[in-house]
């Protein structure tokens, strides 16, 4: 997505901010999907899809195999990687 | 049948002993705690006579169970003068599971000033003096043991550190290829335990073993088949590549330290000593820079190059986790692995941001036989104390180099241990519980974890329950408020199915990929359940080792006082979230309240 990116170093895209956009918008504006994602943040909170972005948020992508290494998404109520569990406290 | 080999160290015996009907199930974690707590004074000195240490690989190491050649070391801790289980990869568990050992436990301790080893092979176990073998670095002595003894053994003792009974002295493993003792159960200052019996190894040496037999043998085949396949499948536990040759499974590319940049994001990333969620420098010493350093050098010094990632830390591992960071301008071996805690302890904690000054710290810790999660702390006390600045690598080198000094005061303080440094420093913001320093995630934007640091059995340790990711979504109580999740119930769940892998001797990572797939959990309770051939539940098992823990420390003299957090973390907030830890004593009392 952003040329001369290294991985040891934080990448920075600056994005056009369009109002009311929630997450999942703002991915697809990307040319990205959903399954390529793990899990990400706006201003450190993990967000979800419906999640609204804010003027001048910073909203972290992280792909689909980092998340927070924690396991039992579906017990602890994780938010954007797993959408096909029983039980979302959230 | 399963045996245990009993040390007698005040007069250099042995025996063997059938493993007792009331201790059939028990292994790894539940094997070293039960003996611990039935056998150990709970008021008796970590360092004198009357501690045990007690050694037992999991109890499918050695099968073909995937991931499960852990090691468990436990014994009254000198750091926490609690309970303490330390688990670990290497090489170890596995060919003491071939051997048929369930156990080692290791009482009294010798006269005189002779250091000694230990030598097991099939049925037969030797006690001898190796002098040659004190006060060497372990990168050297791990060499000279396997030109000592050609059948490539399993290696566990103490280092330098442990030898001079220092607090953070952990106890080292080699790891699968001998180039590096960094196979650690780090935590506890068990490594000083060693030292005090004046035990600088144990030398496994499988040869004539053979893989353990489960009771019920196509159960057992079932099952590890069908935890295999949700392992590999899963992204985060799964093999290096896709199908299409892309990066797949997280750990295996990036490692633990994977989470370096993902916990930095959500602001739980202690920097500076616990003054910032946010470190600008994480990118810089994170898991994908390592991954990026080790394609560098293989592309510029071809085969010679040394680097790893997706490496195994113990033979029957499929999730490769570990890593070799490589020096940069040879491309050899520098240290492995490099783990997120030591990365973090190591680096973030102390303002570090140049990966081969982290990597250094790393090697000497292993060289010396230091817990990293323990040193960086300490380290950070002397920065806290402005003794070094924060973010000095070269100077954090330099302090840890004067520990080879067994002289110099400064070494000895600096493997002395966070809380012991802390306090002879001056400094108010020691980050303890029951006197082991906290590991890298704050407590105060995560409070899963914090609740999981203040009442463990084993002190401040992210392992004995790892709730991060309900507590970081509940951060802001944006979506709803934390409260609302029954965070006793949580910690509770979790360090009880901690606690029963941990006896399995199926590795604690595997819960990343069972506790999402449940042809993965059936896969991993079929194989305990199959190789036993009884039904063992899961939360009970666990729950009955954490009891044991409990009651050894009640009696050592723990209360529910010492089930808290130090003060700083309710009064300063921490920024980026700008959040104390706000969880009432009342609530981290329910987490053992009817236990």
């Amino acid at each position: 997505m952003v040329k001369g990116s290294k991985a040891s170093e934080d990448t920075i895209l600056m994005v056009e901010f369009v109002k009311g956009e929630t997450f999942a918008e703002f991915i697809r504006r990307m040319g990205l999907t959903r399954d390529e994602l793990g899990d990400c943040f706006i201003d450190g909170t993990l967000t979800r899809p419906q999640s609204e972005l804010r003027e001048g948020a910073r909203v972290a992508l992280f792909p689909f195999n980092m998340v927070l290494l924690c396991g039992g998404q579906h017990l602890k109520g994780h938010g954007y990687t797993r959408d096909d569990v029983d039980v979302d406290y959230y | 049948m399963a045996k245990i080999l009993r040390i007698n160290m005040n007069d250099l015996s042995y025996k063997w002993e059938e493993v007792p009907s009331k201790w059939e199930t028990l292994a790894g974690r539940a094997f070293t705690s039960t003996i611990v707590s039935e056998e150990v004074d709970p008021k008796c000195h970590p360092l004198r006579e009357k501690n045990k240490i007690v050694i037992s690989p999991g109890l499918l190491a050695g099968t073909k169970a995937p991931s499960s050649g852990r090691l468990s070391v436990g014994a009254k801790s000198p750091l926490t003068e609690g309970i303490k289980e330390a688990n670990a990869g290497g090489l170890t568990a596995t060919k003491l599971g071939r051997l048929g050992i369930r156990g080692i436990v290791i009482e009294g301790m010798p006269k005189g000033n002779d250091w000694y080893s230990i030598i097991i092979s099939k049925d037969k176990c030797e006690i001898k003096v190796t002098n040659e073998y004190a006060g060497l670095g372990l990168y050297d002595l791990t060499t000279k043991i396997w030109k000592d003894y050609p059948n490539k053994p399993g290696i566990i003792g103490c280092g330098i550190a442990g030898q001079r009974l220092s607090k953070a002295a952990g106890v080292f493993g080699n790891n699968i290829e001998n180039t590096d003792p960094g196979r650690y159960a780090g935590r506890g200052g068990l490594g000083a335990v060693f030292g005090s019996k004046r035990i600088v190894t144990i030398i496994t040496d499988d040869s004539e073993g053979k893989a353990p037999e489960p009771k019920d043998s196509d159960k057992f085949t079932e099952s590890i088949t069908k935890l295999r396949e949700a392992l590999r499948a899963h992204p985060v536990t799964g093999k290096l590549k896709d199908d299409k040759g892309k990066p797949f499974g997280g750990l295996a590319n990036y490692g633990t330290n994977i989470l370096q940049n993902i916990i930095n994001e959500a602001g739980g990333l202690p920097t500076r000593g616990f003054k910032s969620g946010r470190f600008e420098g994480a990118a810089k010493i994170s898991g994908e820079a390592v991954h990026e350093i080790v394609d560098k050098t293989r592309e510029k010094f071809g085969d010679s190059a040394e680097g790893r990632y997706g490496h195994a830390c113990h033979p029957a591992c499929v999730m490769r986790c570990s890593n070799v960071v490589p020096y940069e301008d040879t491309g050899k071996h520098h240290v492995g692995p490099l783990e997120y805690e030591t990365a973090w302890a190591l680096g973030t904690n102390l303002g570090i941001d140049k990966l081969q000054d982290v990597a250094e710290l790393n090697r000497l810790c292993n060289d010396l036989g230091l817990d990293t999660i323990e040193t960086g702390n300490t380290i950070a006390m002397f920065m806290e104390a402005g003794v070094i600045d924060f973010g000095d690598g070269q100077a954090a080198i330099e302090l840890l180099k004067k520990a080879y000094d067994e002289k110099s005061i400064e070494g000895r303080l600096v493997c002395s241990g966070t809380k012991s440094a802390g306090e002879a420093l001056g400094v108010t913001r020691i980050p303890v519980v029951k006197g082991q320093a906290l590991p890298a995630y704050d407590p105060r934007p995560i409070r899963g974890i914090g609740v999981t640091y203040a009442t463990s059995t084993m002190g401040a340790d992210h392992t004995s329950g790892y709730t991060i990711a309900a507590e970081i979504l509940g951060v802001k109580g944006k979506v709803t408020d934390p409260r609302a999740l029954d965070k006793a119930e949580l910690s509770r769940a979790f360090q009880s199915t901690t606690a029963y892998i941990d006896s399995s001797g199926y590795c604690l990572f595997i819960a990343f990929c069972i506790l999402d797939n449940d042809d993965g959990f059936a896969g991993m309770k079929g194989s305990v359940d199959a190789f036993l051939g009884k039904d063992i539940d899961v939360t009970e098992y666990g729950l009955a080792v954490l009891k044991k823990e409990r009651e050894f420390n009640a009696k050592a003299g723990f209360t529910n006082a010492d089930d808290r957090l130090p003060e700083f973390f309710y009064t300063e907030p921490l920024p980026p979230h700008n959040v104390t830890f706000d969880v009432t004593d009342e609530e981290l009392d329910m987490v053992y309240k009817d236990l």
